[in-house]
């Protein structure tokens, strides 16, 4: 028990790391997706093949392959990162796409009536976006956000391979230099257990707030 | 850096990132059998009357969804060769894998099961099915046919989510990659090609899954 309760101070720190990096890259990611869906939405003859290219990319291949493409790959024609920027990059890169399908998913959860009422009401497109599309999708689309944002901290576990000092590394440099191997792997888990439980009740919490107001409009 | 040379070294790579994918697939298809039956067996136990059983369910269900694919693998990894009892990688990344497919099946042939008219089950009682006929021949293959997209995407995240075993000495597809690139010091070109076998692999699965299903939409 007591070398379980030395192990706490290093992990305190790494899970800021871990929540940092995650955190950044899911936000990004998360605005990337919006603006991609928002954009698809507005010019869907244009942007529908090579939305659909990136998105095939992106979810037909591992994170850690596109982590080593933009850390390893990324310098040979002169782009280079830091260990933490390159995650944070790719992990946006790769999150962006799945926030993208959870924004068309809101969106197409939306009756078609709204917006044939918008229009007969004279409501400019983008107040009509703003202000009845948004809400809407965005309430139907937070436990899948929130999934999202889990799905993003878990990969960020793949970082500790690039040697960023997030949970993961931090665990096995402690296994490394103190041979002991079962209290720093049973904290890694309840850290990450944690983590992914804290935001799934934020995300419950968040829900609860937000759907009373979807009863009354 | 000439369009043939490029053509040649990649053609080069290639026998050995087929090697490496040959692993993967029979690492995943190991991991999503196996994770197919235990998640039967837990989606079991959470449906049990008992409620040790029930909650016993629930944590490992948490437990695995609620962390990495890489942490639990190296829990499986390190853990017992810490405790004297060293087990080879492919063993550990096998056994790591079907746990972890196991929690996420067990939850969608949930849904599969629940789906299934109370009637059916009753009918096969009256019959005198004994119950794991019931469970064979009745429930789960229309559980399989209800849950088939979801089976296909989990497969296709199992391939997705190997590429970690590399971390513990399994000579899978990223593996070869890496080995590839700190032999040939072009990590770009090593890189992006290994992800095109990803990429291949599971558009096939997923085309694959695709054509079944319809198969068996016509079929109902």
């Amino acid at each position: 028990m007591n070398s379980f309760l030395s192990l706490i101070p290093r992990f305190a720190e790494a899970i800021l790391v871990t929540l940092e990096v995650s955190l950044l890259a899911a936000f990004i990611g998360a605005l990337g997706g919006f603006a991609l869906n928002a954009l698809r939405l507005r010019f869907p003859r244009w942007l529908a093949g090579p939305y659909r290219v990136y998105v095939w990319l992106v979810r037909g291949t591992p994170y850690l392959s596109q982590l080593v493409i933009v850390y390893f790959g990324l310098p040979v024609i002169g782009i280079t990162m830091t260990a933490v920027q390159a995650t944070i990059v790719s992990l946006a890169f790769y999150s962006a796409a799945y926030f993208a399908e959870i924004f068309r998913a809101g969106w197409a959860s939306i009756p078609r009536g709204h917006m044939e009422a918008a229009r007969a009401f004279g409501i400019s497109r983008w107040s009509a976006f703003r202000s009845i599309e948004m809400p809407q999708a965005i309430a139907f689309a937070i436990p899948l956000l929130a999934n999202q944002t889990i799905l993003v901290i878990k990969e960020s576990a793949v970082a500790s391979i690039i040697t960023v000092p997030e949970l993961t590394m931090t665990a096995s440099d402690i296994v490394a230099s103190t041979y002991t191997y079962i209290a720093p792997y049973a904290m890694l888990i309840v850290c990450y257990w944690l983590l992914t439980q804290c935001i799934a009740v934020a995300a419950r919490w968040a829900q609860a707030l937000i759907t009373p107001s979807r009863k009354t409009s | 850096m000439n369009p043939p040379d490029l053509l040649a070294r990649c053609l080069g790579y290639l026998p050995q990132l087929l090697d490496g994918a040959i692993t993967t697939l029979w690492l995943s298809a190991i991991a999503v059998a196996c994770g197919f039956f235990a998640g039967i067996f837990i989606y079991m136990m959470s449906a049990s009357k008992s409620r040790t059983l029930a909650a016993a369910a629930r944590v490992y269900v948490s437990i695995f969804r609620g962390t990495p694919v890489l942490a639990q693998l190296l829990v499986f990894y390190y853990v017992p060769s810490g405790l004297g009892w060293a087990i080879p990688g492919v063993v550990a990344a096998a056994v790591g894998l079907s746990m972890n497919t196991a929690a996420y099946q067990s939850q969608i042939l949930g849904t599969g099961f629940i789906a299934i008219p109370r009637g059916q089950i009753e009918a096969a009682q009256t019959f005198n099915l004994t119950r794991r006929q019931t469970l064979w021949h009745v429930e789960i293959p229309q559980v399989v046919a209800l849950t088939l997209p979801a089976l296909v995407s989990e497969m296709i995240d199992i391939v997705k989510a190997s590429a970690v075993v590399s971390v513990i000495a399994v000579t899978d597809l990223m593996r070869v990659g890496q080995q590839l690139s700190s032999v040939s010091y072009r990590p770009l070109e090593v890189y992006t090609l290994a992800a095109c076998f990803y990429l291949a692999i599971t558009s096939l699965l997923s085309l694959a899954g695709r054509g079944i299903e319809r198969r068996v939409a016509r079929r109902a």
